[in-house]
């Protein structure tokens, strides 16, 4: 005598909770298991204690005295990063563009990439030595922060300084991916003393692929040298910077093994 | 190689070799069947119990069995394991005792082997799918340990073209590789558990009909005197 059985109890439950459990499985494992490895950040350090500007100044009213439509922008960033100055100087780049290869540009109104604080444009309204105390004593006086053509020039220059900068800091970045794919490639021989700092001159191709690697100045260590050179040619193609006008031919590599 | 790599979740499972990519669709296709399994055996386990409690409290407060039968067959499609064990019994033993010619011993055991035929058919039903958490819970970490060899000698092979080894050449491979033995204890774990506990649950249930069984023969037999 077969007794039909009755249906298993709690089938759609069970479909349901087992969906639920994988559900949170995989929101865990995606939330949980980040792992990425990324670049370390460049420092962004802007230098602006040469161009005091007064704290106070607020936007300008709508009508402007002397509307000059190629010295209007926005004089945003002056107050923002004035009260922080950075006494740090900007981190030195390793690899410094040679000035004298240079190709042509494609957008000549960018500032020349240099490592050191950058100086604005000779092209922009250049400022004189701000006579800082004269501006102050005026400002203090009138106690209307109205946008002189002084104030103008001067927030001109901080945005030809501040597109430096921007400049410098896509060469930074860039000078940072070529040492890390450099970093990932090296044998480190045992014996070094110090951190001896090697300079390699290398020609690349606009691909990346190095072509030529010369030692310029030793590190003092004839086999760290080697390491180093046979590094850069491992890393072939190197990495390209994130903005093309960027791109040199000939980089100048300077690497320390102990850098961190 | 990239200098940012991304080593989330999607990208190891999209980025893993085929074999290792087949072994996770495999345990991941277990892992649902088992959870699912294991939501209803423990639905089901747990409706026996209770079920087994309503019918022994009734049974035993000293209703009269010919009602506690009707009450059975009528409700057939929601009565548990221990009242059809009852059902069949009784059913076996009023037909037998309408015979006159026999010896009430003989009409006894008749109802003691149909209650035990029910006995039998409940407990393999209450056990059904727990041999195959059993196999899960014992053979996908296997699965996933060889998703994983296999997936870990694809990345030293690969290391040998590198030429230099570094660590960034063979971890990603690896922790792909890795992925699949995940996904295999994540598989194991509560079929192992469950397989455990459903176990001991259905012994204990299937212990409770035997007693019941036994006691039930009693009483039948003190009503053929």
């Amino acid at each position: 005598m077969i007794l039909e059985r009755p249906e298993e109890p709690g089938k759609k439950y069970a479909l349901a909770f087992t969906i639920l459990v994988h559900v949170g499985l995989i929101a865990a494992l995606f939330l949980g298991v980040q792992w990425k490895r990324s670049a370390p950040e460049v420092m962004d350090v802007e230098l602006w204690s040469s161009k005091p500007t007064p704290a106070t100044y607020v936007p300008p009213p709508p009508p402007q005295p002397e509307p000059e439509p190629e010295v209007k922008p926005e004089p945003k960033p002056v107050p923002k990063i004035e009260p922080k100055p950075e006494p740090l100087p900007p981190k030195k780049p390793d690899i410094v563009v040679k000035e004298e290869k240079k190709p042509p540009k494609p957008e000549p109104k960018k500032p020349e990439p240099k490592p050191e604080p950058p100086k604005p444009e000779p092209k922009k309204p250049e400022p004189k030595v701000p006579d800082f105390s004269k501006e102050l004593a005026r400002e203090t006086a009138t106690k209307q922060p109205r946008p002189s053509t002084q104030q103008m020039a001067n927030a001109a220059a901080a945005e030809s300084e501040q597109r430096a900068s921007s400049n410098r800091r896509g060469l930074e970045s860039y000078s940072t991916k070529i040492r890390i794919k450099i970093r990932g490639n090296i044998v480190l021989p045992p014996n070094i003393q110090g951190n001896p700092e090697a300079v390699f001159t290398v020609d690349q191709l606009p691909t990346g692929e190095v072509l030529a690697v010369k030692l310029k100045r030793s590190s003092g260590n004839p086999g760290l040298d080697q390491a180093i050179e046979r590094a850069i040619l491992k890393s072939s193609p190197l990495p390209k910077p994130d903005d093309p006008a960027l791109f040199q031919r000939s980089l100048e590599i300077k690497y320390k093994p102990l850098e961190e | 190689m990239n200098v940012t790599q991304d080593l989330s979740i999607l990208h190891l499972i999209i980025n893993a070799s085929a074999v290792v990519q087949i072994v996770m669709a495999i345990l991941a296709g277990v892992s649902v069947m088992s959870w699912y399994y294991i939501f209803m055996k423990w639905f089901a386990v747990r409706q026996a119990r209770t079920k087994t409690e309503v019918f022994e409290r009734d049974f035993w407060s000293g209703g009269d069995l010919n009602s506690l039968y009707n009450s059975a067959v009528n409700d057939r499609h929601h009565a548990g394991s221990m009242e059809r064990i009852f059902e069949a019994g009784f059913r076996e033993f009023a037909k037998l005792k309408t015979q006159k010619n026999l010896d009430p011993k003989d009409v006894v055991d008749g109802s003691r082997r149909a209650m035990r035929a029910t006995y039998q058919r409940e407990v393999d039903g209450l056990e059904a799918h727990l041999a195959f958490l059993a196999s899960v819970g014992s053979v996908s970490p296997y699965i996933g340990l060889f998703g994983t060899v296999w997936g870990i000698m694809h990345s030293f092979r690969g290391l040998a073209n590198v030429g230099q080894a570094t660590l960034s050449a063979v971890a990603p491979g690896i922790a792909e590789a890795l992925v699949a033995t995940a996904i295999g204890l994540f598989a194991a774990i509560p079929a192992v558990l469950a397989y455990n506990r459903f176990a001991h649950d259905i012994d204990r249930l299937s212990i409770r009909y035997e007693s019941f069984m036994e006691e039930f023969s009693n009483i039948l037999q003190r009503q053929m005197r």
